[in-house]
């Protein structure tokens, strides 16, 4: 089994995936979380893009969150049957990409008459659009009982569990008018390694 | 083979990498460049697209979304992707730093209000491009001494991915002035027969 280290703040962030694969797999891993008031550290100079989260394999060093995830995922038996599959996951993925692209200016408007109409504008229209269009996929597997992708957990049903915690800073529920999403967040969250981890995890505010 | 579409604009954009990909590997494709002057978009496209947006790679009539997905799809399928499950992931690693630059520059060309739009732009070329470039540079570097390719020996898409980049930059050298090792890929890539062939023939287009 090889070393891992996961190098990230002590946040959920873009380091979660990663944390929840883990977990999943039930893989030892060291939790290497950096305060933000200490950073940049010793890290950044090891970090390709002067960024984290990184990850190393028996001291390799892979960064970027999707790349770190996706590897992850690959060597876990997470990432899907074949590599239609695997892309149609990396689709969903990269669609809450997408979503946290459109809920940046909004989380980070100070004036709170401007952010007060971004917010509104997030949680009314820009969220629930592209909500829907993952309802709808969610729905076409099968109906929408199972897994977004395929016929087994992956790192998308995982990636879709986890944009709960982070969309709550926006709105308190934010897939309360996409039942399917819903329940698929809430058979993940059962699965006993994600609820053990969840229970356990840090409490941070990202 | 399977039979494959890549619809989108008449325009690289978020369509190019796949394009550059299909062509270095010489795999045919439709080419479909919607016109939404003649109503070719929305059309009837848009309500076929997993997000309704573009571009939609479609594969014997199942469709994908989302242009780093459809790519690394084709990267895989031709044996661009890299050779081992860690070049793999290294590979996607230079993408989504590619990715990074195009965001940004996104952010310039749909600013409005053209005094931010200049400070953008200035920020960008002072401090944001370079910074990138920089770490590429290293990465490469630390490649056998940046004389090949980002991941292994050979090319993968990342290569393809810098070569994309020199167009999203303007399609000069300029850019590249302070990273020799960088710029003499894009190069090596672009010179590479089948993507020099398509460079030549394509559509010049105004993104």
């Amino acid at each position: 089994m090889p070393t891992y280290k996961l190098i990230y703040f002590n946040a959920r962030g873009y380091g979660e995936l990663a944390r929840l694969l883990f977990a999943v797999a039930g893989v030892p891993y060291e939790d290497i979380r950096v305060e933000r008031a200490s950073w940049p550290n010793e890290y950044k100079a090891i970090c390709p893009f002067g960024q984290m989260p990184l990850l190393e394999v028996d001291g390799k060093i892979l960064a970027q969150s999707s790349a770190i995830a996706r590897y992850l995922a690959m060597e876990f038996g997470m990432a899907g049957k074949d590599n239609w599959e695997q892309a149609r996951i990396d689709m969903v993925v990269d669609s809450f990409g997408d979503i946290l692209q459109d809920m940046r200016v909004p989380y980070l408007e100070t004036d709170p008459e401007k952010k007060e109409a971004l917010v509104k504008q997030f949680v009314g229209e820009s969220l629930p659009k592209r909500l829907g269009y993952l309802e709808n996929i969610l729905k076409e597997n099968g109906g929408g009982q199972g897994f977004i992708v395929g016929d087994s957990l992956t790192w998308a049903d995982l990636g879709v569990a986890n944009s709960v915690d982070y969309l709550k800073l926006m709105c308190p529920n934010p897939f309360e008018n996409f039942p399917l999403l819903a329940g698929l967040v809430q058979r993940v969250r059962e699965i006993p390694q994600v609820a053990a981890w969840i229970a356990k995890r840090p409490e941070t505010a990202t | 083979m399977p039979n494959y579409q890549l619809v989108y604009f008449n325009g690289r954009g978020r369509a190019e990498l796949c394009r550059l990909i299909f062509h270095a590997a010489g795999v045919p494709f439709e080419d479909i460049r919607l016109d939404h002057t003649k109503g070719e978009w929305p059309g009837e496209w848009k309500a076929k697209c997993p997000f309704g947006q573009l571009p939609v790679l479609v594969v014997d009539g199942k469709m994908l979304a989302q242009s780093k997905a459809a790519a690394r799809y084709l990267a895989r399928e031709f044996n661009l992707a890299g050779k081992t499950s860690w070049d793999q992931a290294r590979a996607d690693m230079f993408i989504d730093e590619f990715d990074d630059i195009s965001t940004e520059l996104y952010k310039i060309s749909h600013e409005k209000d053209e005094a931010k739009k200049a400070e953008l732009r200035e920020k960008f070329n002072a401090d944001t491009l370079p910074r990138h470039l920089g770490y590429l540079e290293n990465l490469l570097k630390e490649n056998n001494g940046g004389n090949g390719y980002f991941v292994g020996d050979s090319l993968t898409w990342a290569g393809l991915g810098i070569a994309n980049v020199y167009d999203l930059l303007g399609g000069t050298d300029a850019p590249f002035a302070k990273f020799p090792l960088l710029l003499a890929l894009a190069k090596r890539v672009r010179e590479n027969p089948k993507v020099a062939e398509y460079l030549k023939t394509r559509a010049q287009t105004s993104f």
